[in-house]
């Protein structure tokens, strides 16, 4: 579904990914992992379109990504955020939030679509008119996974999802998105340092440093602990 | 003896509908250990932090039954005493470097200035003490870091330069509140470590807040779990895979692990905890 090649980015001098080959296939979990500037979150925003200067391949299904503005990526990728304080607008409501992607694609049913992801992400129909400010950080960051869902993408970018929320929180996010993953086939692409959360939401891993791509592994291999680059184990070896 | 004695500890806020307590009479004590205080956002874990060196202004109201720092009354102590307190015997790392530094005074001035204020050394002198201090944690080249401003060291860098700040006068008691989270995790570790170090070899007391039950199991003591502004379990942290308390066995339990087998992580029934 996803399918990367060769794929290097850099900002003027500075190369930041470098010839980074990966496959995710569809309905598959895939997971990047890495220290902060190794260039996971820059792959992401490759993907996502975000960023326009690269180079390479990047295939999304039977779709060649075009560099530049790509409408039709929109309807085939969305991207769930790291802080769901700072991807809400605030001075919308979760309704407008959620139309907001079916009237620019001219969609109608506007209402039915709502109340129907909003149950999907397990949100009680009385937060549909309510400000971001007056939810919690969990309930923010289902609003912002039923955005992503609203066009219905095969592709689901997650960067980080469940950093910014509590223990507990974490928990019923991990378990919607595992959820969501099953109930529609969707294909997840995970930007994270949290190895525990890939063993637990992924089925394949790829491990960055400073643009390479080291190894990829599956997550069986990240369960025994058994990578087979020192870097890999060194990661291991860090996290708790 | 012990070095900080809380009883009955209650710190509260004016609301709409009367006054909101966010801790709700904690007691405990600190000897010359490493103690993690855990707990969710909103548990009180850092005003509890906070209350202890007094850094609740109005209209929030600190009350105690007793507040003992190494003998001293910390709730009737003047405002100018416990000014020489701070930063000299007890001291605070806060979560975010980038927030926490000046950012227009450089490095090395910035961690100078709490040996001019506590203390009488000369330029020369405080100069030497703030490279030692730097070197202390672990920072390779401190003659270049001290001339650099804040924007041009990284996040791991900058909570190392924090605690310099914090242990150059070796305190008694240094509390962190949350002092990993805004960090990497490969440097977390280090910055742990470094703590870690400087809490064995100068035999101070350490408090750590934080929301990682994990993390704090590695480095502390001791622990406390705080749901609800209360203490609701309290434990060596050896011990803690045996807690007792509903609330701290569903945090373990929602937790994933790097071997993770589960197709679905329980949740904690905050109806049933009696919480928000």
């Amino acid at each position: 579904m996803i399918d990367l090649k060769h794929l290097s980015i850099a900002y003027g001098e500075t190369s930041v990914v470098k010839d980074v080959t990966l496959h995710v296939p569809e309905g598959g979990s895939f997971a990047l992992v890495g220290e902060s500037g190794s260039g996971k979150s820059t792959i992401l925003k490759a993907i996502a379109g975000q960023i326009t200067n690269w180079t390479g391949r990047i295939r999304l299904g039977d779709h060649d990504l075009q560099h530049g503005r790509d409408p039709a990526l929109i309807r085939l990728c969305q991207m769930v955020f790291q802080d769901p304080f700072g991807s809400l607008h605030p001075r919308k409501t979760v309704d407008t939030i959620l139309s907001e992607p079916l009237s620019i694609h001219g969609i109608g049913d506007q209402n039915q679509r709502v109340l129907e992801t909003l149950d999907a992400v397990g949100l009680a129909r009385k937060f549909r008119f309510r400000l971001p400010h007056q939810l919690s950080g969990g309930q923010r960051q289902r609003v912002a996974i039923a955005r992503a869902l609203m066009l219905d993408p095969p592709v689901m970018l997650l960067d980080e999802p469940t950093s910014a929320l509590d223990v507990s929180v974490q928990a019923e996010v991990l378990n919607l998105l595992k959820t969501l993953r099953e109930e529609r086939g969707l294909t997840y692409f995970l930007v994270t340092h949290d190895l525990p959360v890939v063993s637990f939401l992924c089925d394949n891993l790829g491990i960055l440093r400073q643009g390479e791509l080291v190894e990829l592994a599956t997550v069986d291999q990240l369960k025994q602990q058994q990578f087979s680059s020192d870097y890999g184990n060194e990661l291991l070896s860090k996290s708790f | 003896m012990s070095l900080l004695t809380i009883e009955n500890l209650r710190v509260s806020f004016p609301g709409e509908q009367g006054a909101v307590e966010v801790v709700k009479g904690i007691s405990f004590e600190l000897g010359r250990e490493r103690l993690g205080i855990v707990g969710e956002s909103g548990s009180g874990k850092s005003m509890t932090g906070r209350s202890i060196l007094r850094l609740i202004d109005k209209p929030g109201k600190v009350t105690a039954d007793r507040m003992e720092f190494d003998g001293l009354d910390l709730t009737t102590l003047s405002n100018k005493r416990m000014r020489a307190l701070r930063g000299a015997r007890m001291s605070m790392v806060m979560q975010d470097p980038k927030f926490s530094l000046n950012p227009v005074m450089r490095i090395g001035d910035q961690i100078a200035e709490v040996l001019s204020f506590h203390s009488k050394l000369n330029a020369r002198e405080r100069r030497k003490r703030v490279l030692e201090s730097l070197e202390a944690v672990r920072i390779t080249d401190p003659e270049r870091v001290y001339k650099l401003y804040p924007h041009e060291v990284s996040g791991g860098m900058g909570q190392r330069i924090m605690i310099a700040m914090m242990v150059i006068l070796e305190p008694d008691l240094m509390i962190a509140d949350e002092p990993t989270s805004a960090l990497d995790v490969s440097v977390q570790a280090q910055v742990l470590d470094i703590m870690d170090d400087l809490v064995t070899r100068t035999g101070m007391g350490l408090i750590i807040i934080s929301h990682d039950l994990n993390m704090v199991a590695r480095y502390c003591d001791r622990i406390l779990v705080m749901f609800n502004g209360e203490i609701v379990e309290s434990c060596q942290a050896s011990e803690l895979a045996n807690a007792q308390h509903p609330y701290t066995q569903g945090l373990l339990a929602s937790t994933p692990t790097i071997d993770e087998h589960r197709d679905r992580l329980p949740v904690l029934d905050r109806t049933q905890l009696g919480g928000v």
